[in-house]
């Protein structure tokens, strides 16, 4: 059941709806900066099949212009 | 207390994103994620209100869990940029003092040498009738009031408005006087304006730390563990030039020690070494400074009326280096026990043009027999270099009280000083006329007493009522081993207002019950200049009233209500608008009170609707309209000034009797005198008591063993405390270190009232002491 | 002349020979010295000091990945330790008896690190400058006693006991000897009810301060 953690950022000025549309994700919690153009996106999903299915959404989304991987944690 | 358990999965998830907001913090430095520290807290049913710390002058942004109308609980304020949701041990359980079972709360009235229970508005009443009478028949210069860097802005205000402009005596003055007014008088004197011209910001930017003899470790613990972020995440590099081994110094990169006294002569020599080795910069130093020297072999103060007024000289770039040619890293090194190695290592930091530097200090440089110069010299140092006034670079006074900007200097709680500028300044007096809406006339020219004069005018009978406010100056004072008796005199009847009984209500005539921190609102300005406020947030106990209101009353009692036309439940938002006038414009504009409520805290100036972070900078600074890019508009044309400061000696050295140097700080643990911080059962038992820190190979001459009860004596006291060998700090051999938080080891019997000459600020951290064993 | 120049070079080279091997062999014989990190027995301010020992991998143990199998619980953490501040024993067999600590403990116990013959992670030695580590820690050699006693009860240090919720614990043990507080409050050798959230703030005595300082109990402050 993989937990992983990103940073994302959205197309310029889009980082409001950017935060709505990961708010969509039911497996996602999501942290917007305060203060940058920076979202911080963990999921949380119940197997390799769905993580990997939930990351090429994440990929497709419109206002997202880049999106890193920070960490990863593998709960067997 | 129940402890809400983590399960394995939420623990994971706060690993995940603390990792991926630690990846971000490295990106974009300064960058703060609020949302996910509110939701690692158990809230339960509390209810979190916002405000700053009641402690140090990093001035944290705290939320306070109020239940039932009870504070239970404190943490950090993750909105607040100056901590970022982190607090320190002594700011994370402040609260629990308000629950000790010797509160204040109701006014003691002594008669016949007892303490009675009175009711509060009979003790305002006899307050108001005594002010009264003796004004009537010893003269206005004859009463005086004692505030406090820790006195809210309404608090502050009302004191100067009653004093300075009801009453019409200066006779008004604050604990700030020991503490920052040589940082003050540095300013005024380099800047022609007063406070850092940077904001902590600059921490995120800085490659170097440089911090001046003080202990950021244990004094401005947020502050520091900011640096050490830099330092794990950028590398950043802290140094550490003190007369002493602490915290801080296991934590810095370097740890520089030196001589007390001569930080005059290495700061000189680090000048020499910049000039010298052609790391001037030029260009700004020609267009934005320039040379003055002022007088030298100028006293220590130790007399009684003792006068002095500095005289500015102009001198060419030419005399200074002719001066700095004393000052030669190879001089300043026999003296001073620095390195040449370490002097030029220094000089080096500061002269490379690549790295961004800014410097740190407190009370080491400010509590300083020549503390305006010492002032003047490192800022020196940044001038000659150009680093000054942006981001990662710049000298920064780091202020000791969590309002000694906000309060004390901004509304002016001072002897020569006014809301906006001084007494002795006609356009002054007349702006304070108008706002206060008093007879032009009424606020006098001369300044009267700053602090260590108003006690010694207390010992000789000029002052015969003194009223103290958020103080306690009968453990705080310098050498109270004169000024207790002074207080217990008969010729003056003392008026004390505190949360607390402390050594200073043990001599007061009335004793007035206090309000604490979260049980009035108020506002206080920090050492960036940050401007925060609070609202109420419980309810005081028994009969304890708001220092402004009381000071309102008194007022009110004694004829002068027209002049303080504020509602009870509104006094602090109205005393505020009404101050905010005083500053309007671009220089120093306050922000207005909403802005204040929603955010934690605005910088100023407060210029349309945004904060200056850093002042007299083109690029930063909307206050800039010279056309150039640093303007320095505190002085008529513009520059700052780079001051000729020679090395004098202390007033007392070690010698054959006295052979030990004696310095006096304080700990992490304890807030000043303690009063509040050992009231807190935490803090009490990691601290219960001071000590002497001794050298182990001085205690093991003197067959001295740790815990063991010596005796420290000076010409002026004696003090016993308990041995303290390798355990907080290191003092250097023929140097002993004594915390100055237990008022039953009144260190301050021992030290010297010796002060700088320019801003009357008194040197804590050198005298001449003996050990002897008891 | 050609015939003296050869002569010469020859003999230049049979020196140069012997200069070179002889060199060579007496460096060879030269025993080989590993410098030990320069703590001295005497630190000064060892309370202040530890804070900050491991806090330049304060970044490492952020990042790192406690979230596998094998961790130790507080229970295990008591398992070879009399009482909390007791030294603990060696719970794994040696490879040389005669060998006094320094580097054949520090190699594993100085940094820590996966050891997959224990399947376990090596706890890191909060005072690796005390090189003399067999002075304290010893082996276990067999499971019974010599004489039977009444099993001594020792309380142990409580987990969590902050002023109110969501404030910072007070330190409940004694920090001679363990001033080093990520040593054991942080990576994965970290007993798992202490392990602490926040590895990467290296000032740890700014939140978290002692209450005993005195041997017995003070209670509240009084004039």
């Amino acid at each position: 059941m993989p937990i992983k953690s990103y940073i994302l950022h959205p197309l310029k000025g889009q980082k409001e709806l950017l935060i709505s549309d990961l708010k969509g994700f039911t497996e996602c919690e999501v942290i917007p900066a305060q203060n940058h153009e920076v979202v911080i996106l963990v999921t949380d999903t119940s197997s390799e099949i769905a993580d990997t299915n939930l990351f090429n959404k994440l990929n497709e989304l419109k206002n997202l212009k880049h999106m890193s991987l920070v960490s990863g944690f593998e709960d067997k | 207390m129940a402890q809400k358990k983590i399960d394995r999965r939420s623990f994971v998830k706060k690993m995940a994103a603390a990792a991926a907001m630690t990846a971000a913090a490295t990106m974009f430095p300064g960058i703060v994620f609020a949302s996910e520290q509110e939701q690692g807290i158990p809230s339960g049913n509390l209810d979190w209100k916002k405000g700053p710390c009641r402690f140090c002058g990093v001035g944290c942004g705290i939320l306070v869990g109020v239940d039932n109308g009870k504070a239970v609980a404190v943490k950090g304020d993750p909105n607040s940029s100056v901590n970022k949701g982190l607090l320190c041990v002594k700011g994370y359980h402040q609260t629990m003092c308000i629950q000790a079972k010797d509160r204040l709360e109701y006014a003691l009235v002594k008669k016949n040498g007892k303490y009675v229970k009175t009711p509060l508005s009979e003790a305002l009443d006899l307050v108001a009738s005594k002010m009264k009478s003796t004004i009537e028949a010893h003269g206005k210069d004859s009463v005086a009031m004692y505030t406090s860097g820790q006195s809210t802005i309404p608090e502050g205000y009302v004191a100067s408005k009653l004093m300075k402009g009801a009453i019409g005596t200066n006779n008004l003055d604050c604990n700030a006087r020991l503490c920052m007014a040589s940082a003050v008088a540095g300013f005024l004197t380099t800047f022609g304006a007063d406070e850092p011209m940077g904001c902590y910001e600059d921490i995120d930017y800085a490659d170097y730390f440089i911090t001046w003899g003080n202990n950021m470790a244990e004094m401005h613990p947020v502050l520091f563990s900011r640096m050490l972020e830099q330092k794990n995440n950028r590398g950043a590099k802290i140094i550490d030039f003190a007369t002493r081994t602490t915290r801080s110094s296991m934590a810095s990169n370097k740890s520089i020690l030196f001589e007390p006294q001569t930080d005059l002569a290495v700061a000189n020599a680090i000048c020499y070494e910049i000039i010298n080795n052609g790391w001037m910069n030029k260009k700004f130093v020609d267009e934005h400074t320039n040379f003055l020297k002022g007088k030298t072999n100028i006293g220590y103060g130790l007399e009684d009326n003792f006068k002095f007024k500095d005289k500015a000289t102009k001198i060419s770039f030419e005399d200074f280096k002719v001066f700095l040619e004393d000052y030669t890293p190879e001089k300043v090194a026999k003296y001073s026990k620095v390195s040449v190695k370490d002097i030029k290592y220094l000089a080096a930091i500061y002269g490379d043009p690549n790295k961004k530097v800014v410097s740190y200090w407190c009370m080491g440089m400010n509590q300083h027999t020549r503390g305006t110069w010492m002032n003047n010299l490192v800022y020196n140092i940044h001038l000659l270099t150009g680093k000054i006034s942006e981001p990662g670079n710049g000298p920064f006074s780091l202020t000791g009280q969590p309002s000694a900007c906000g309060t004390a200097r901004e509304v002016g709680t001072f002897t020569h000083k006014l809301p906006k500028g001084v007494v002795m300044n006609e356009k002054h007096r007349k702006l304070a006329a108008k706002i206060w809406k008093v007879p032009y006339e009424n606020i006098p020219s001369k300044p009267t007493y700053h602090a260590t004069e108003m006690f010694r005018a207390v010992d000789r009978g000029d002052i015969k009522f003194i009223w103290t406010q958020v103080t306690n100056p009968l453990v705080s004072l310098p050498k109270t081993s004169r000024y207790r008796p002074a207080m217990e005199k008969e010729s003056c009847f003392v008026v004390v207002s505190d949360v607390f009984p402390t050594p200073t209500s043990d001599v007061a005539d009335v004793i007035l019950p206090a309000k604490w921190h979260i049980e009035k609102g108020g506002l206080y300005g920090n050492s960036e200049r940050r401007t925060q406020y609070w609202q109420t947030m419980v309810e005081g106990p028994g009969e304890t009233e708001a220092d402004a209101w009381m000071t309102i009353e008194v007022a009110k009692r004694m004829g002068y209500g027209d002049l303080f036309p504020y509602t009870k439940e509104g006094h602090v938002e109205e005393i505020y608008n009404e101050y905010r006038q005083f500053h309007e414009g671009k220089k120093h504009g306050m922000a207005p009170l909403e802005v204040l409520e929603k955010e934690s805290g605005a910088i100023w100036p407060f210029v349309d609707g945004k904060s200056t972070q850093w002042r007299f900078n083109a690029a930063h600074d909307p206050a800039c309209d010279n056309g150039k890019d640093f303007h320095f508009y505190g002085k008529p044309d513009g520059k700052a000034v780079i001051w000729q400061r020679p090395f004098e000696p202390a007033p007392e050295v070690p010698d054959g009797e006295y052979p030990f140097w004696l310095n006096t700080g304080r700990v992490i643990e304890h807030w000043h005198t303690g009063s509040m911080t050992r009231r807190i059962p935490v803090l009490h038992k990691a601290m219960p008591q001071a000590y002497v820190e001794f050298h182990p190979e001085d205690a093991k001459e003197m067959g001295i063993r740790n815990g063991e009860n010596v005796k420290v004596v000076s010409r002026r006291g004696s003090c016993v405390l308990p041995a303290s060998i390798n355990e907080r700090g290191l003092p250097t051999r023929g140097q002993v270190f004594v915390p100055f938080f237990d008022e039953n080891m009144m260190i301050n019997d021992v030290t010297i009232d010796a002060f700088c000459p320019i801003s009357k600020e008194p040197d804590y951290k050198k005298c001449a002491v003996k050990i002897e064993k008891v | 002349m050609k015939r003296l120049f050869f002569i010469g070079l020859f003999a230049l080279l049979v020196v140069m020979t012997i200069f070179v091997w002889s060199k060579s062999y007496y460096t060879s014989q030269e025993e080989a010295y590993v410098a030990l990190e320069p703590e001295t027995e005497n630190a000064i301010l060892t309370e202040e000091h530890g804070v900050f020992r491991r806090s330049k991998f304060a970044n490492d143990y952020t990042d790192m990945n406690t979230d596998f199998k094998g961790g130790r619980k507080l229970n295990d953490y008591y398992k070879n330790r009399a009482f909390h501040g007791a030294p603990p024993s060696i719970p794994h067999p040696i490879a040389e008896d005669g060998v006094v600590g320094e580097k054949a403990c520090l190699k594993c116990h100085e940094n820590g690190g996966y050891v997959s013959k224990f399947k376990a992670f090596a706890p890191v030695a909060p005072h690796p400058e005390k090189v003399n580590c067999r002075q304290c820690h010893v082996t276990v050699n067999t499971s019974g006693t010599f004489v039977g006693d009444n099993g001594p009860r020792f309380t142990r240090p409580a987990v969590g006991n902050a002023a109110f919720v969501g404030g910072p614990p007070i330190i409940p043990h004694q920090i001679q000897l363990h001033e080093n507080c990520l040593a054991c409050h942080a990576g994965p050798a970290a007993p798992q009810e202490i392990r602490v959230s926040h590895p990467e703030r290296s000032n740890c005595r700014q939140c978290h301060v002692l209450n005993n300082k005195s041997m017995t109990d003070i209670g509240n402050f009084s004039r």
